[in-house]
């Protein structure tokens, strides 16, 4: 089983933080434990990892169960699986497989389909939407699927969903066309996110 | 969306923007202090529910504690609006755990989201469930749930989720799902057509089998079915290629499934997998560039391995493996190499023989030197498997070589392990004394405390090895800086065999109190303790330095430790007493040897990293390791309280070195090995749960007709009807049986399992495996091998099951039995009667007297007669009995196990009296009467006909 899915990026800060069981101490102990046991390893290392370090952080369900870390860097992201000794490392990794490696890449292509070209700021503003897209492939520390064309659907099927019960609530959302760049401190053009997710700019 | 809300969106940009941790924090202390105001107050609507609830989960993404919003996702939940409903969702999985008492609250409406006719809204609440679902929700909702999983009109979507969702809710309070009742009807599902729903449902029946393995046996076949189509036959919808492999998850999902029955039996299946596994290991031979390709070919292949290894460790299969392992533990690839290395160790912990390993002994002691250490820790574990008597000396050598150098977090570990393997592979107890003692300066702070107390009962208890293991540790003590755990055994052994080498030059009692007691100050109050212990032994056998002891007790009269304090003051009393005085010798009294136990050292291992039964099905150690886990499995199955061994004692003879070391070390479950197997076996042999066999006169006719008739029907309704072709030669049969589809659908997840009563007299097999789907208006044909070994009395049952609309289970008895392995004879009348008295009376004869019906013109049905005595297989011999009524016949039954037996037939009906008497005379008292009842059945007159 899968016991979390984190996010965090090169300076440790997590960006998605998910546990498929009660943990023991606050979140942001254990991420901050495995970042320790991530950022020191180079490139080059082995993507599974042995941490019996964190059986006291996320509790063990069972007396005798061993976590293992399967994770991968991607740009400045950490795309990290707790797992326990029933997952196969090698499926895991599959599915976190990156784009810089491969054309195809799974759970952050799942990602890439819905926000065109993942970054980190994707994921710092919509990480509701980055939780839906989670619960799309796995479900309760289990895979539910993996095939793209699925999840994507599953998604798409969602968000019309939603947009729907928008248009129901709020008829000008749709017209309006993105609220306008509005805060200048931010990096990165607020007004083509909002459009994209308002559903005019998008797809 | 979020994105929707800018207040969201500021917000978020507003924490992005916070240069500094404390600025962050102060946001963010402002932002909750807003919302719980807001909450307070109340009046609010939908959009701003959201609006706040999404900036409390935003909160507690970041890591921050939150304690308001639950109350809100609660009421947002039951919202109609989808877009509120998901925030709502969303809150209550990120916010409340299992035990949380909002999810109470929400009960109510997840049961209404689960009864919805809209997929969607099914969808949030199962992921709902799946995620937070505890015990009062599995009460709750777990037929709700189970019904969305087994419905005709449920989208794939909902029944993936569905089949998670129930798979969670077993976990969570296993009692309320009845996991066999329900076994047949989600085994079928792994026959849908949409390999997300499979791969959904086969992770279920994992969890479930694992629990009722009989219940669910059908998976095994449905599972070796789906990968035979993936592998060998590349049925499968393209999206579902991962990199030109056929869904690697589902592929290692039902290769994992398989590890958890024992191989199967029928010949069939075991073909079939093999080859899959062929193609599997084929596959993975042509490497191409592409590191996914690889990956995912890889993924699947070491699962493939591992269910070689489980089915038979001494297959070809398992010869090509050892290769391709061998190949990888020297890969340039990192995770290649880790995961070669485990799944050696996988083979070494089963196989019977390790030479195929330790061939590569050399290059696996080299990966302990790899420079990553999640690899250096598959190396540890590898060679701990592989170590054996022959190998022990050089691979617990490197492995103290390493430790100096290893990894922190290693050390314990190792320490562990090389106290195990020293002890358990020992040559002779010099080395495992030299060793462990290696070990404890070695390692030092590593040492549990276990390791030291295993040394001491192990010396205790072996008699020759006390003088020597005196000496050796004197010589220890003498190096300058020494580990604590070495002063506490050199305390203890010295203190009880130090008199042993007293006499040999350099080990003066005075000189072994110098060793020892400069050690003293370095150490803490509980040695310093053992110690006092140890000086008053001494002043019991070496009274030359009884003063000097006195003296040490005298001072530590005055320490302030209370422990220590009185201890020093009772010994000094003690050690006062007049020398004539026996209390001391008494006092100090050889240590007896200490009662066989089990090593703590293994119950620390295993305890450790150990043993979960339900998630691997080995550990890692020795061969004898997994079959104790399994002896230990079975123990704890059967209810019936066995004695725990005992048996063993140690021989203090020690005429054999090894047998003593060994009789310590595991506590003998050898001893139990025998019995505990066996109810294994019979534990496995014990007939699955009966089907309900399909009932109705009909049924009985068409089976009774076709005991006696080669072909015909066996069973039909309005869905489906069973035909069956049958061919016999001596022992030997061959069934065909048909199954027609009479509907306009599809049958699909069709399954066909056969059961035999006694599977020593009678095996039944299919020629090859059946498929799963009957088209529709369209018939499938199975081949069924029959081979008859000894007399039996029951026919086999089939038990067909299809999903057309719903579930369906018909059980039918074949129509196998006995008469049909009997070949005709032609015997003349001399050799008939000779024959017939020759076999004589009861026991070897059956004699029935049964009423018969009479023609239509009121005559014998002779032509009937004659036609049941035929097609039982009995030759009728004309001109043999006087009255030309009367029927004699011959035949032989051949079975190939009792070998050829003699049956004869006599009938003489009788028209007055509408009666018949039937005798059958066989050389086989086993024959006889089932002989009998089967040719007068269907000639009686309440034959169904």
């Amino acid at each position: 089983m899968i016991r979390s899915v984190i996010i965090l990026n090169t300076s440790g800060v997590p960006r998605l933080t998910k546990f498929y069981s009660p943990i023991h101490q606050s979140a942001q102990a254990i991420v901050a434990k495995i970042y320790s046991l991530i950022s020191i390893r180079s490139p080059g290392s082995c993507n599974f990892l042995e941490a019996p370090e964190l059986d006291e952080l996320l509790g063990r369900e069972d007396a005798n169960e061993k976590l293992r870390v399967v994770y991968r860097s991607y740009a400045t992201l950490h795309f990290v699986f707790v797992v326990d000794s029933s997952e196969s490392e090698l499926g895991i990794l599959d599915l976190i497989q990156v784009r810089t490696l491969a054309k195809v890449g799974f759970f952050v292509e799942a990602l890439d389909r819905a926000f065109e070209n993942v970054c980190e700021l994707d994921l710092v503003f919509h990480f509701d939407e980055v939780h839906h897209i989670l619960a799309e492939i796995i479900q309760g520390g289990l895979v539910l699927e993996t095939n793209l064309d699925e999840i994507d659907s599953a998604i798409h099927q969602a968000a019309s969903a939603r947009k729907q019960s928008f248009a129901s609530a709020n008829p000008l959302t749709l017209g309006v066309g993105g609220m306008g760049p509005r805060s200048t401190g931010a990096q990165t053009p607020l007004g083509w996110l909002t459009g994209k997710l308002t559903g005019v700019g998008a797809r | 969306m979020a994105t929707n809300m800018r207040g969201l969106t500021q917000f978020i940009a507003d924490i992005r923007g916070a240069r500094v941790r404390d600025l962050e924090e102060k946001r963010i202390n402002k932002e909750m202090a807003n919302i719980r105001k807001k909450f307070k107050d109340g009046n609010l609507d939908g959009y701003q529910k959201k609006k706040y609830v999404a900036k409390v989960l935003y909160t507690y993404i970041l890591g921050y504690k939150v304690d308001v919003g639950h109350m809100e996702a609660v009421n947002l939940i039951s919202s109609p609006k989808y877009s509120e409903k998901q925030i709502g969702y969303l809150a209550v999985t990120l916010l409340m755990h299992e035990n949380s008492d909002f999810l109470r609250l929400v009960v109510n409406s997840i049961r209404k989201d689960l009864d919805e006719n809209n997929e969607i809204n099914n969808c949030l609440a199962l992921h709902a469930i799946a995620n937070v679902g505890g015990t009062e929700m599995a009460e709750a909702l777990c037929e709700d749930v189970h019904r969305l999983l087994i419905s005709p009109t449920s989208q794939s979507m909902v029944k993936k989720k569905a089949a998670l969702t129930l798979l969670r809710l077993y976990r969570k309070h296993p009692d309320v799902i009845p996991a066999a009742e329900w076994a047949l009807r989600i085994v079928a599902i792994m026959d849908d057509t949409d390999l997300g729903v499979v791969l959904c449902v086969t992770t279920l029946v994992m969890t479930l089998a694992q629990d009722h393995l009989d219940p669910y046996a059908v998976c095994y076949q449905k599972a070796v079915d789906r990968l035979h189509r993936l592998v060998v036959e590349h049925e499968y919808s393209a999206t579902y290629a991962y990199y030109k492999v056929p869904s690697p998850w589902l592929q290692v999902k039902l290769l994992k499934l398989l590890q958890y029955y024992p191989p199967s039996d029928d010949p069939a299946i075991r073909s079939t997998l093999h080859q899959v596994l062929e193609t599997i290991m084929n596959n993975s031979a042509e490497q191409t560039r592409n590191m996914q390709h690889n990956n995912a070919q890889r993924a699947v292949l070491f699962e493939a391995i591992g269910l070689a290894i489980h089915l038979d460790t001494n297959s070809p299969l398992v010869g090509t493996a050892a290769v391709l392992l061998a190949r990888f533990i020297s890969s340039k690839e990192t995770n290649v190499r880790y995961l070669g290395l485990d799944t050696l160790a996988h083979l070494a912990a089963r196989a019977d023989s390790l030479e195929a390993i330790k061939t590569h002994q050399a290059h696996v002691i080299l990966s302990l030197r790899d420079r990553d250490i999640s690899v250096r820790r598959r190396a540890l574990d590898l060679l701990y498997s592989m170590c054996d008597v022959d190998n022990s000396e050089i691979i617990v050598g490197e492995l103290l070589q390493y430790l100096k150098v290893a990894d922190y977090a290693l050390r314990e570990e190792m320490v562990l392990k090389i106290a195990v393997l020293t002890e358990k592979y020992a040559s002779s107890y010099r080395w495992y004394v030299d060793t462990i003692l290696e070990l404890i300066s070695a390692a030092g702070d590593h040492v549990g405390d276990e390791v030291w107390y295993r040394v001491v009962q192990i010396i205790t208890n072996t008699e020759d090895l006390q003088a020597y293991a005196a000496r050796v540790v004197f010589q220890r003590l003498k190096a300058p800086a020494t580990h604590e755990s070495l002063v506490k055994v050199g305390g203890y052994v010295l203190g009880e065999y130090g008199h042993l080498i007293a006499n040999e030059d350099g080990h003066s009692p005075i000189e072994q109190l110098q060793v020892l007691h400069t050690k003293s100050q370095f150490c803490a109050a509980p040695t310093r303790a053992l110690l006092l212990t140890t000086y008053i032994k001494w002043v019991n056998v070496f009274p030359e330095i009884k003063a000097q002891l006195i003296n040490i007790f005298e001072r530590y009269r005055h320490v302030l430790d209370s422990e220590l304090q009185q201890r020093a003051c009772e010994f000094y009393a003690l050690a006062s007493r007049p020398d004539d005085d026996e209390l001391l010798q008494n006092v100090c009294e050889e240590i007896p040897p200490f009662p066989p136990r089990e090593s703590a050292l293994l119950s620390r291992l295993n305890k450790k990293h150990g043993a979960t039964e339900d998630k691997r099905t080995w550990v890692h150690g020795g061969r004898d390791v997994n079959q104790d886990r399994e002896v230990a499995k079975v123990k704890r199955d059967s209810t019936a309280d066995k004695p725990i061994n005992g048996a063993t004692t140690t021989s203090t003879g020690a005429s054999d070195v090894l047998a003593s070391l060994q009789g310590l070390d595991l506590s003998g479950p050898s001893s139990t090995t025998g019995p505990a197997v066996s109810t294994t076996l019979t534990m496995l042999a014990k007939p699955t749960i009966a089907p309900h066999l399909a009932v109705g006169t009909n049924v009985d006719r068409w089976f009774e007709k076709l005991t006696y008739s080669d072909e015909g029907v066996l069973y039909e309704d309005v869905q489906i009807q069973v035909g069956i072709k049958s061919r016999y030669q001596g022992h030997i049969g061959q069934l065909a049986v048909y199954m027609g589809n009479k509907v306009s659908a599809p049958l699909t997840s069709f399954t066909t399992k056969v059961d035999v009563d006694d599977p020593e007299a009678l095996s039944v097999t299919f020629a090859k495996m059946p498929a799963t789907m009957v088209a529709p208006r369209s018939q499938s044909q199975q081949i069924l091998h029959v081979e008859c070994k000894k007399a039996f009395t029951t026919p086999p049952v089939i038990t067909v099951s299809f999903l057309a609309g719903s579930h369906q289970t018909i059980a039918l008895r074949l129509p196998v039995v006995l008469t049909k392995f009997i070949e005709p004879v032609i015997l003349g009348a001399s050799d008939f009667f000779e024959r017939w008295k020759l076999i004589g009376g009861p026991p070897r004869e059956a004699q029935g007297i049964f009423p018969v019906n009479l023609t239509s013109s009121g005559e014998l049905d002779r032509e009937r007669q004659q036609q049941v005595i035929l097609g039982q297989k009995l030759s009728i011999l004309p001109d043999v009995d006087p009255n030309p009524n009367n029927f004699v016949g011959a035949g032989v039954l051949h079975m190939s196990g009792d070998g050829k037996v003699g049956c004869l037939l006599r009938l003489e009906p009788n028209r007055d009296a509408k009666l018949c008497r039937i005798t059958i005379r066989s050389t086989s008292e086993d024959v006889v009467g089932e002989v009998q009842r089967l040719i007068q059945k269907p000639l009686s007159v309440d034959a169904a006909s």
